[in-house]
């Protein structure tokens, strides 16, 4: 009777969701992400590599790359200094407000950047808080000058760095840094030699994160920055101005190269935080 | 001052024999006490494992040795030196914790190495302890290799290594075995007792298992409700249990009331001679305790064995379980309608039974416990 059983084949019929939703979710995407990436690069090249290169190199568009970079480069560093430190208090103390503090940090993801830059205008301008206090002769000034761009980055990237490494704090076993302290380390050598190296990961996830979105800042740089070429025009204000001129061309060479300067960090981000990660 | 001399009263302990001492130490967290007056010590070259069930404390005494809690009262010494106020990192105490915690960024080398390291010890000195360490533990192959690539019985030889590298004051064990499975357990505490019997360092374990404490303590001390039952040799707890919690604890017992009467044991239907033990009072309320192998059963009566007879019973159920048999014996005691009996193979062989059965029920030997825990 049950002889035959194996010779019954099992067959499943073609299922016509899968390869549907797959086109689907490509079709979405076409006009909302890659098509617009796409005309960077077409338009941007479109009279030659020659003329793209040109835009490339004149002195207000090197002015702005590099502005961005070292503006960006300094509020990296803050913020990855500020937000270990924040990360390592606020996971090993519990005291009261601590919930404050954390929201207190997180709070600047949800300010609109226009807001932020508005917000440190009063504070660092004329007749702000601290403005009257540096805007006096022999002080230096710090709105209108990089200091502004630095101090917005600072600003809009604040919990960026902090948000990738708390979590990884808080999954971290307290057991490692109490067998560290019954092996006689002190609490800066357990912190050096044991928390520190688990946290490679998050640290440099954490920077590039925190770099890539202060090199793309706009709302918060065009308001605190005076926006004036060659001295505090940073490359997002530059592709801005040139556009407002006429001067696609040149708007478009440093679309170019912000876009490949992004893809370029999402890649980091994306292979090389495993390979950190890894034991 | 965390202690009150005067309100330490304990049997004498040689503080300065010792290599670790616990006097009078007691730890509340908010209203819940943990530990209540725990005296212990720990000789030199010694194992003591320290047996208890979840929640009986026994972790907090590991901690609060190591440094890494705090007593509400009570010291610690270590080798003569009261360090009761030192913090963890200045005791020097070489802890292997139930996960090991090895630092998951250095490899076996760097682990070993980092407590000498930590002490400045010169890159000679430490290159050669480590070597020597890799050998002890049997790791050569494997130095260069990062603690997620090792399994867990190597994982527990570098935690060891680890510690010992700085020649550790005691070596303090969390449930070492926790988290490997039952064979592999079984090996490793062979293996372990071996190596700390080689190096002579004193240890302490803790586990909640029996049969780890039996096999690994040099002695073992029993932890009931944050209070130590009882400390001694595994010979002693089993055979000398001096309270029902360790009776019951470690390995199956039976257990019947009754009181002391004329330099014997009472109950209804029961009179057992006591041979010798003279320290109960006439009257005194007692329980009685026998473990299932230590009960005799006989188709025929048979008064050639040394045994005293404690009822007649009717055999339950029988059940094989490999290297004995376990019988469920009823009887019509006080208090108790069921008792349960191995039987090792010599006996089963030589003396089938079967449920339904009808058996003089003798007991080879068995221990009187006072009534009340001791104060």
């Amino acid at each position: 009777m049950s002889a035959n059983l194996s010779g019954i084949k099992h067959t499943r019929g073609f299922d016509i969701v899968k390869p549907l939703s797959i086109t689907m979710l490509i079709v979405m995407m076409l006009p909302l992400i890659l098509l617009p990436m796409l005309s960077i690069f077409i338009f941007g090249t479109g009279n030659g590599l020659g003329s793209f290169w040109r835009a490339l190199k004149a002195p207000e568009a090197v002015f702005a790359l590099k502005l961005s970079m070292v503006t960006s480069f300094w509020a990296t560093v803050f913020n990855l200094i500020f937000g270990l430190f924040a990360a390592y208090v606020l996971t090993k103390y519990n005291f009261w407000g601590r919930n404050a503090v954390i929201v207190t940090i997180s709070l600047p993801t949800a300010i609109p950047t226009a807001v932020a830059g508005f917000a440190l205008l009063l504070l660092w301008g004329p007749y702000g808080l601290f403005g009257r206090l540096v805007g006096a002769e022999n002080t230096p000034r710090i709105m209108f000058t990089s200091y502004a761009i630095i101090l917005a980055n600072i600003f809009v990237t604040f919990p960026l760095a902090f948000g990738v490494i708390k979590p990884v704090l808080e999954t971290m076993s307290t057991s490692l840094e109490e067998a560290s302290a019954t092996m006689g380390a002190s609490r800066w050598q357990t912190f050096w030699h044991v928390t520190l190296p688990s946290l490679r990961g998050a640290l440099l996830g954490g920077a590039l994160l925190t770099f890539a979105r202060a090199v793309g800042e706009f709302g918060s740089t065009i308001l605190v920055s005076g926006n004036l070429a060659l001295r505090t025009q940073t490359a997002p204000l530059y592709i801005f101005a040139k556009f407002n001129e006429g001067q696609v061309e040149a708007a478009n060479a440093i679309a170019i190269v912000l876009a490949l300067f992004s893809f370029a960090i999402f890649s980091i981000l994306f292979f090389a935080r495993d390979w950190l990660e890894a034991d | 001052m965390p202690y009150n001399p005067e309100d330490i009263h304990i049997t004498p302990l040689d503080v300065g024999k010792a290599a670790v001492t616990v006097i009078g130490v007691s730890k509340s967290f908010g209203a819940a006490s943990v530990l209540d007056n725990i005296n212990f010590s720990v000789d030199e070259d010694e194992i003591v494992v320290l047996l208890g069930a979840s929640g009986s404390g026994k972790t907090t005494i590991l901690r609060i040795i190591a440094g890494l809690e705090m007593p509400d009262s009570g010291m610690v010494v270590l080798h003569g030196k009261d360090v009761t106020q030192l913090p963890a990192r200045q005791r020097g105490t070489g802890v292997i914790f139930q996960s090991y915690a090895l630092f998951p960024k250095m490899t076996v080398e760097s682990n070993i190495a980092y407590g000498l390291k930590i002490r400045r010890s010169n890159r000679k000195a430490i290159r050669e302890k480590v070597d020597q360490l890799i050998e002890l533990v049997g790791l050569g192959e494997h130095r260069k290799k990062y603690p997620s690539q090792l399994s867990g019985g190597q994982q527990q030889r570098v935690a060891i290594a680890r510690a010992l590298a700085y020649e550790p004051e005691v070596l303090l064990f969390d449930e070492p075995f926790g988290a490997l499975d039952a064979q592999i357990r079984a090996t490793l505490r062979r293996e372990i007792r071996v190596l700390l019997k080689k190096i002579n360092v004193p240890s302490i374990f803790i586990t909640h298992d029996q049969e780890e404490a039996l096999e690994l303590g040099d002695r073992i001390g029993v932890l009931n409700a944050g209070r130590m039952e009882q400390i001694g040799t595994p010979f002693e707890v089993y055979n000398k249990p001096m309270t029902e919690f360790v009776a019951t604890f470690l390995g199956a017992a039976n257990i019947l009331e009754g009181s002391i009467k004329e330099g014997r044991f009472v109950t209804e239907g029961v009179a057992l001679e006591l041979d010798g033990d003279g320290k109960f009072k006439d009257g005194q309320k007692v329980k009685m305790v026998f473990r299932p192998e230590d009960v005799f059963l006989r188709r025929a009566e048979n008064l050639t064995q040394n045994y005293q007879k404690l009822a007649d019973g009717t055999i339950k159920e029988v059940t094989f379980v490999g290297a004995f048999e376990r019988l469920t014996v009823r009887v019509d005691l006080p208090g108790r309608e069921e008792i349960f009996v191995n039987r090792p193979k010599t006996e089963t062989a030589g003396f089938p039974m079967r449920a339904g059965q009808n058996v003089p029920v003798g007991l080879v030997r068995f221990r009187i416990i006072a009534d009340q825990k001791p104060d």
